[in-house]
């Protein structure tokens, strides 16, 4: 083998390794050079240490003599073993048993104390013995008691008495002693422990310290904090994981809900080919009724019981004690709403049943919960639970098998009253009853009060006065030309019952009221529809129209957003702010609108709305987000549908134009509506303040709904007489043109046509169609910017 | 004008001591602490490159004052101002450490190297000047201590020694304590090389990623790094511990009960090794306890030599009255934490008293590095008589039934070195010579063979190896052989080698702790 002209290979613990005596191999000595290719293995000391100088002394001693030198040991302290009393100390034998001993490890001295007597105690102990006995085990227990009962502070003679319940004059000997004892004592014990750690950590270092409780650490892997804030987090995923389960199977559940649909739907064509119906005709004479019957059982309906509640809860709020201060204090309501809950007559069977109404809720969220279209609503499955949450209890309307029910309309939503408030001083006839229009037939009732009654109908509550002769022969293109040049379109089926009461009193004569109504400086109640987007332009509208629009439409935004904010929950963010954007963006033109208008030669009258709607909405908008937050955590809804609700409803609020005797001012309207949602998302009462926003919400809030209706509706209206139901077939069936919208309405029309025709069908096409070019305008206003910026 | 000079803290110079052959040397020594016991200082002293345990109380006339090395750096915080003698528990000595390690780490290489490491004559240092600016400093690790390990004075004239230095003790305000428990600083650590070291090392990246302060790790049972390492703990703490019929003179300081560290003898009892402040307390306190044997399964048994088993969770009281006792000896051993994860194997010898406890050594019941020991201790009256390779033996037997290699926890002390060594080396030697050669063949074997069978870690064997030189690089090959002085060595050791482990006598099954959830 030549020299090392290459490198060793490394060390390979696998390969044999054949074994020599050194004397076979008598050629080794050519080799060293290369032996120490593997590489040096540490010693596995620390090096300071590795280099100290008895240890190297005692290394090289061992390589040189192979065998440890006495004088080259590494030196120790040295030990003795010569203690003599050591037989005396230990005494007795053990003799070593024949088997491995075993220990319970339990049976270890448990009963003895820990504490040994000092000669110093032995002297006391001998002192004591003078008198009465004292056993030195006796003694020990007593201090170890005293001991491990005093942690922080010595224990009282009184609480040493409990301890250790022993003679007197033997207690006190030895307490006083004890306590005399532990005073001089050095340590922290008499019996002497290792010092135990502080939970602080300033025993972190201290050097005396020993034998530290192994913290959580050690169990978990290194790095992962085992805290309490990985804790939370921990409930927190399993709490969205479970609601992850509820949406899917809301989900699920909505989809199955969209091809039972599909399958009707497919099923309707099919017939109507068989029976020939390719105009049409067919199905529009049956959609009618089929769509009230559909209506009637889905949430759209539902409305109605919000509006139900409002004519309940402002009563007392506006006759008993504060209208005067409300009609003018728009943030006020807000404010007053917990005490109202709280004062509440209803509140105490809704609270009883909030769980069950919250589940309820959530099943008709998950029923609409389409994230991306908005199918108008099928059949609802929703009259169970609807009953089973019924807040009005005992009053509580209830459907009967095999009965038709019609639907509530979302016209019925005009009912949001608005208030004058030049007239805000007059006496209370004005603030319920109002100067009421017809649209069909064009004429003036007088003063009416609208509400709504059973089954979602629209009632007026006509009072009559002196002035109804008059009120009937006004001229309604003057009093209501103002509002709207197209009353003549307006079709509208109220019914009005004439109410018996007579009215308490009018402020002002006639000729003035009836001159302020021409003047158009009193509002009329008067259903009509918004001005289709065509309209706008008109001449004679253009002043009014459009103010009005406009901020009606600034209300409309401004409450969409509030509800886009409460219910945003489905749709996703991008969405969302890009709506939110042109809202915003529409909200100002509108605005900038009107105060273009407002100079204009009839300021007073389209002011008026938009601004009093405006105002509540306004700060309804920040106090909607509490009650938001549990809304879109409760409820999963789709978004679609909620805004087109809130068009509706904006429509139909666009519709109502209460005259000047305005008997509701918005703001209390709007109070009770949010009551009621609040009430249905069994959220605190201090998101009252969503009240303007609720208006749209309403759509989305059902449970109340109908059955509620009854209730309230009579025990307010004190005065009025006859109520008759009055169906006003509007709402989904209306096609918008916005392009959002469309696709539903086409659907929600699809659906519409598959039922029946209702006795008021007539009337339902007819307000339909008017309603329509409104609906387009609102979805319009609410949808598109383009819309907007041509308002 | 010497006695304007004091010796304090961090000073070095040359102090007497006696060497085995009982012959006077006089090696430096730096002062670690100074007390005054009836109006008498003393000195605490530690020999550099001496081991710690050697550390000692000398009195003032032991000193060489004339070669007296002042510190370099002069104490940051002054020791003059009142501080208190004993001093007070953590947060500020951490804060202080790490002002040591901030302030001395960027000095600390210009000085060694400028530094030249004074030899003998150059370093004396003239009492009647003023102390040379360059005085060494150990501060640095390596450098200095290296060098002075070969010029460690090993013989002086006796004649160095200054009777002046007495003189100076009562105006001495500087340092005075009262008592042998109280402690002084040391202002500014010199010779505190670990400090240094100890920079940057995972420990103070724990520091600030889980915000407990310097919490040494959970697992194993010593303490590698020094960082926890200060002044008190430097310095043994207990004069005398009565055990039995023994008295031994601690090595190391050990957290026994502060109050108890003032005795002049701390009594444990031999069987449960309570502790206690008197032999009063001891008679009182046997009187109650008639355990006879360490409080454990006894799982091994030849001849009076015994094993007894003790679980550091189920019997807490006894495992950590051993560990104390084992700190007097164990410098690196840690008492940081409980002592769950480990268990106890504790060696007697049997009398007709009973069962003395001999030595220990404790085990993780999970070890995450393959290590089948965490310490392992000889109490020192039995030392050097072949009771620490039972006890190596013997950890390796245990390993060989749980059927793994085991290497023991790091670092080791020169006496666990030198043990272990030794004990590979006669193991693996045992094995090599017993190799047979099959059919003419050379006798071989691989190196995770004799791994396997001895159940000692591969790298071990490896060092083993090497260290007995007996790994060579022959005809393109590794080839073990052995030297006729090796042979003979081995031979010889072997010879004396009477107290063995018998596998047959141990009665042990390994338990899966892993499953147990906690220890």
């Amino acid at each position: 083998m030549s020299k090392l002209s290459f490198r060793a290979r490394a060390l390979d613990a696998a390969k044999p390794l054949p074994v020599y005596r050194n004397r076979d191999l008598p050629d080794l000595g050519d080799c060293v050079s290369i032996n120490r290719t593997v590489p040096q293995m540490p010693t596995g000391m620390e090096k300071e240490e590795e280099s100290e100088h008895h240890l190297q002394r005692a290394i090289s001693a061992q390589q040189v003599f192979r065998e440890k030198k006495e004088n080259m040991v590494i030196p120790v302290p040295e030990a003795e073993s010569n203690v003599t009393y050591y037989d005396r100390l230990y005494k007795g034998e053990f003799r070593i048993p024949k088997q491995l001993i075993h220990i319970q490890p339990l049976s270890l001295d448990n009963e003895q104390p820990d504490y040994d007597m000092d000669s110093e105690d032995e002297t006391l102990l001998n002192r004591i013995n003078r008198k009465m006995e004292l056993k030195p085990i006796q003694f020990e227990t007593m201090v170890d008691r005293l001991e491990k009962a005093s942690t922080n502070q010595i224990v009282s003679f009184q609480e040493a008495k409990l301890l250790l319940n022993e003679d007197d004059y033997l207690l006190k000997s030895v307490y006083d002693y004890w306590v005399r004892k532990r005073k001089n004592c050095r340590g922290p014990s008499l019996i002497p422990q290792v010092k135990q750690e502080k939970r602080d950590g300033s025993t972190n270092n201290d050097p005396y310290v020993a034998f530290r409780r192994r913290t959580e650490k050690m169990q978990t892997r290194k790095n992962r904090k085992n805290d309490e804030a990985s804790y939370e987090k921990m409930l927190k995923l399993r709490r969205e994981f479970s609601r992850t389960i509820t949406i899917l199977e809301m989900i699920k559940r909505r989809e199955k809900s969209k091809r039972e649909l599909l399958h009707l739907t497919l099923e309707v064509v099919e017939k109507r080919y068989q029976l020939g119906d390719f105009g049409g005709e067919i199905l529009n004479e049956v959609t009618v009724p089929r769509t009230e019957k559909s209506i009637c059982n889905t949430p759209v309906s539902l409305p109605n019981g919000n509006h139900h509640k409002i004519e309940r809860k402002v009563k007392p709020q506006h006759h008993i004690s504060v209208k005067d201060e409300l009609h003018f204090d728009f943030v006020r309501p807000k404010k007053k709403y917990p005490k109202k809950v709280k004062l509440d007559t209803f509140a105490q069977p809704r609270t009883d049943r909030q769980s069950a109404i919250n589940k309820c809720d959530i099943k008709q969220y998950d029923f609409h919960s389409s994230g991306e279209e908005d199918y108008p609503q099928v059949q609802s499955p929703l009259s169970e639970p609807d009953e089973e949450t019924d807040p009005d209890g005992h009053f509580a309307f209830r459907r009967k098998a095999e009965c038709q029910y019609q639907a509530p309309l979302e016209e019925q939503h005009c009912s949001v009253l608005w208030h004058h408030p030049e007239l805000a001083g007059l006496e209370a006839l004005h603030h319920r009853h109002c100067l009421t229009v017809l649209s069909v037939p064009p004429r003036c009732v007088g003063l009416a009060r609208r509400r709504v009654g059973r089954g979602g109908r629209v009632i007026l509550d006509r009072a009559s006065s002196e002035h109804d002769h008059f009120l009937k022969q006004l001229e309604l293109d003057a009093s209501v030309s103002g509002a709207s040049s197209r009353s003549s379109d307006i079709t509208d089926t109220s019914r009005f019952t004439s109410a018996s009461r007579a009215l308490p009193g009018r402020a002002g004569s006639l000729q003035d009221i009836l001159s302020n109504i021409k003047a158009c400086r009193w509002k009329l109640f008067r259903p009509q529809p918004k001005a289709p987007k065509d309209n706008e332009h008109e001449s004679e509208t253009s002043k009014a129209g459009p103010a009005v629009n406009a901020g009606l439409s600034a209300a409309t935004v401004t409450l969409l957003n509030t509800s886009k904010n409460g219910i945003s929950g489905c749709i996703t963010e991008q969405q969302f702010q890009n709506h939110q954007q042109q809202l915003v963006q529409m909200q100002k033109q509108q605005l900038a609108q009107l105060q273009q208008t407002q100079p204009s030669e009839r300021p007073a009258q389209p002011r008026h709305p938009s601004t009093q709607v405006r105002g509540p909405s306004g700060p309804t908008s920040k106090t909607l987000d509490s009650a938001s937050a549990q809304f879109a955590a409760s409820a999963v809804v789709s978004s679609p549908q909620t805004s087109r609700e809130g068009k509706l409803h904006a429509a139909s609020v666009n519709g109502v134009l209460h005259t000047s005797g305005t008997s509701k001012p918005f703001h209390t309207t709007s109070v009770t509506l949010s009551n009621g949602q609040v009430q249905l998302l069994r959220t605190v009462p201090s998101s009252v303040g969503v009240s303007g926003g609720s208006s749209q919400l309403l759509p989305t809030l059902y449970t109340a709904s109908h059955q509620s209706l009854p209730g309230p509706g009579t025990t307010h209206l004190s005065g009025v007489t006859v109520v008759s139901p009055v169906h006003l077939p509007l709402g989904v069936r209306n096609s918008a043109p916005s392009p959002s919208a469309l696709k539903l309405a086409t659907v929600a029309t699809t659906l519409d046509r598959v039922a029946k025709v209702t006795p008021s069908s007539a009337i339902g096409s007819l307000s339909r169609e008017t309603n329509e070019p409104e609906r387009l305008a609102l979805n319009g206003i609410s949808e598109t910017t383009v819309a907007m910026e041509v308002t | 004008m010497a006695d304007t000079l004091e010796v304090i803290e961090g000073c070095r110079l040359p102090v007497l001591r006696k060497n085995q052959e009982n012959e006077d040397e006089w090696p430096l020594a730096e002062i670690l602490s100074v007390k005054e016991v009836a109006s008498r200082k003393l000195y605490y002293v530690h020999y550099i490159d001496f081991n710690k345990r050697l550390d000692e109380w000398v009195t003032p006339d032991r000193l060489d004052l004339k070669k007296l090395q002042l510190p370099k750096k002069e104490a940051k915080t002054p020791t003059k101002n009142g501080l208190p003698g004993s001093r007070p528990s953590s947060p500020e000595r951490d804060v202080r450490k790490s002002l040591d390690l901030s302030l001395q780490t960027p000095t600390a290489p210009p000085r060694g190297k400028t530094v030249p490491t004074p030899k003998r004559k150059a370093e004396s240092v003239s009492l009647t000047t003023q102390v040379p600016p360059v005085t060494s400093v150990p501060s640095l690790p390596g450098s200095t201590e290296v060098t002075q390990a070969s010029v460690y004075p090993s013989a002086r004239d006796s004649n160095a020694f200054t009777p002046k230095s007495n003189s100076r003790d009562d105006h001495d305000q500087l340092s005075v304590t009262t008592n042998g428990t109280s402690r002084r600083l040391i202002p500014s650590q010199p010779g505190r090389k670990r400090k240094a070291n100890c920079v940057g090392t995972d420990e103070d990246s724990q520091d600030s990623s889980d915000g407990i302060p310097s919490a040494p790790r959970m697992t194993g049972s010593l303490v590698s790094d020094r960082s926890h390492d200060d002044i008190i703990t430097r310095m043994k703490n207990i004069d005398c511990i009565e055990l039995g019929r023994h008295r031994l003179k601690p090595w190391y300081f050990s957290p026994y009960p502060q109050e108890l560290t003032a005795l002049p003898i701390l009594y444990l009892c031999e069987f449960c090794l309570k502790y206690l402040k008197s032999l009063k307390c001891l008679q009182r306190h046997l009187t109650k306890c008639n355990l006879r044997h360490p409080p454990g399964n006894e799982i091994y048994r030849k001849g009076t030599i015994s094993f007894f088993e003790i679980d550091g969770r189920k019997n807490k009281t006894y495992s950590q009255n051993l560990c104390l006792l084992a700190k007097c000896f164990l410098d690196h051993k840690t008492l940081y934490y409980d002592t769950d994860p480990f268990l106890f194997y504790v060696m007697t010898e049997y009398d007709s008293k009973g069962f003395h406890i001999v030595g220990y050594f404790s085990k993780e019941k999970e070890s995450t590095e393959d290590y089948n020991v965490a310490c392992i201790l000889t109490l020192p009256p039995y030392q050097r008589r072949g009771y620490g390779k039972l006890l190596i033996e013997f950890s390796y037997e245990l390993s060989k039934v749980e059927g793994k290699t085991g290497t023991p926890e790091k670092p080791l002390s020169d006496l666990g070195l030198l043990s272990y060594r030794s004990y590979w080396s006669q193991t693996i030697l045992e094995i090599l010579m017993d190799l047979k050669s099959d059919n003419g063949e050379r006798p071989q074997i691989t190196i995770n063979e004799i791994s396997e069978i001895t159940s000692v870690k591969k790298e071990d064997v490896i060092s083993t190896l090497q260290y007995l030189n007996l790994i060579n690089y022959y005809k393109g090959q590794y080839i073990l052989t052995l030297s006729e002085d090796i042979v003979e060595g081995h031979e010889r050791a072997m010879h004396k080698r009477h107290l063995r482990i018998d596998p047959k006598c141990l009665h042990f099954t390994p338990k899966d702790w892993s499953k147990r959830g906690k220890w």
